[in-house]
């Protein structure tokens, strides 16, 4: 039973989490600072998000070089292109290779 | 609303526009369908993952059909795991509650970030885009909301991202849940999301302000992995942010103090 209760009161959590900038700013509007951290939300976010999953991913497979050679390709191929789709299109392929050629 | 996103970070121009001339339905369709396929590269990490979200809920020692709801209630990946991961380690369900939630508190950002942009919308509507908002439907959102010729056609873009999504996510579930499955590991498919979030973050590191943020976001996001309870992420958004507010604050004083020396 606990399991369900606890499933129920994180999906509503995250709804209200979900809505809660959409309500307060129809009401009396985003305080000014709110406003000025929302600018930076995405890259923020994804970027905690990535070092965080990376760094989980290294300490759990052990062999880092591969990984890391390959994030390294992504960022070099999105800055030179501009294009978000070049991180996969460059990254995947390059860990593929390195992870087939270097000691694990 | 396209005019008020001239306060986002400048990114690098796109090839492709995502406005079209067509009749008013097909334009609709369009503009959904080019949602739907922006989303597509995400699904190449989302879908892996969500079949082992998948299969933990039927491996856990929970009812699978809880496991399962995870899905479209909690409609987050990283918070899914940890609810269900603690549940199965029988963990109290104050602990299980808040470390879901705590994950899942950046969503209170992502609100504040299509606020502006969907003023003047429906509530229905504000409430269904909202019960969607997540990682990749807002990257997918703002990337139109940037790029579209109006507001409608902006909407449009990110709800069929965003359907396109949720169904996606459904399936994988559904299927690692009832199937269950082996992913190749020589494919390395864990690491697709971290490369995709690195491709949204790195045409968005255009301003001091921004190269900061990130800067702080990812020392703290490397640290924070040995920090309990799956708060380590939800830490590096919060540092992050703050050296954004700071290095903001110190730029606009630096700006007015320029202003009075050339006066």
């Amino acid at each position: 039973m606990s399991a369900w209760i606890v499933i129920v009161a994180v999906g509503a959590g995250s709804y209200l989490f979900r809505i809660s900038m959409l309500v307060l700013a129809s009401r009396v509007g985003l305080p000014p600072v709110i406003e000025r951290a929302a600018r930076h939300a995405v890259p923020v976010s994804f970027a905690a998000l990535a070092a965080s999953a990376l760094t989980e991913h290294l300490a759990d497979a052990g062999a880092a070089l591969a990984p890391a050679i390959a994030v390294a390709v992504a960022v070099v191929a999105v800055r030179r292109t501009g294009s978000p789709h070049a991180a996969l299109a460059a990254g995947l392929p390059t860990l593929w290779v390195l992870s087939a050629v270097l000691p694990a | 609303m396209v005019a008020t996103l001239a306060a986002e970070p400048t990114r690098a121009p796109r090839h492709e526009s995502i406005t079209r001339p067509t009749t008013p339905a097909g334009e609709r369709r369009h503009h959904v369908l080019a949602g739907a396929r922006a989303m597509a590269p995400w699904l190449v990490g989302v879908v892996p993952f969500g079949l082992v979200i998948g299969v933990s809920a039927a491996q856990a020692d929970i009812p699978t059909l809880a496991g399962w709801l995870t899905g479209p209630l909690i409609f987050g990946g990283s918070a899914q795991i940890a609810t269900i991961q603690l549940l199965d380690g029988g963990a109290a369900p104050a602990v299980a509650i808040a470390a879901g939630l705590a994950v899942n508190l950046r969503l209170v950002l992502y609100s504040a970030t299509m606020a502006r942009r969907w003023q003047g919308m429906p509530r229905w509507w504000q409430a269904v885009a909202a019960a969607l908002l997540i990682d990749p439907s807002l990257a997918v959102g703002v990337d139109g909301y940037e790029r579209a010729a109006t507001p409608r056609q902006a909407h449009l873009h990110y709800m069929g991202g965003a359907v396109a999504l949720l169904a996606a996510w459904m399936a994988a579930i559904t299927v690692g849940a009832t199937l269950g499955t082996a992913l190749p590991e020589a494919l390395h498919l864990e690491l697709v999301i971290p490369l995709f979030l690195i491709g949204e973050v790195v045409p968005r590191l255009t301003s001091r302000a921004t190269n900061w943020a990130v800067g702080v976001a990812v020392a703290l996001g490397v640290i924070g992995t040995w920090v309990p309870l799956h708060l380590g992420a939800l830490l590096a958004i919060g540092g992050g942010l703050v050296a954004a507010l700071v290095t903001d604050r110190a730029e606009t004083a630096d700006a007015a103090g320029a202003g009075g020396t050339e006066r």
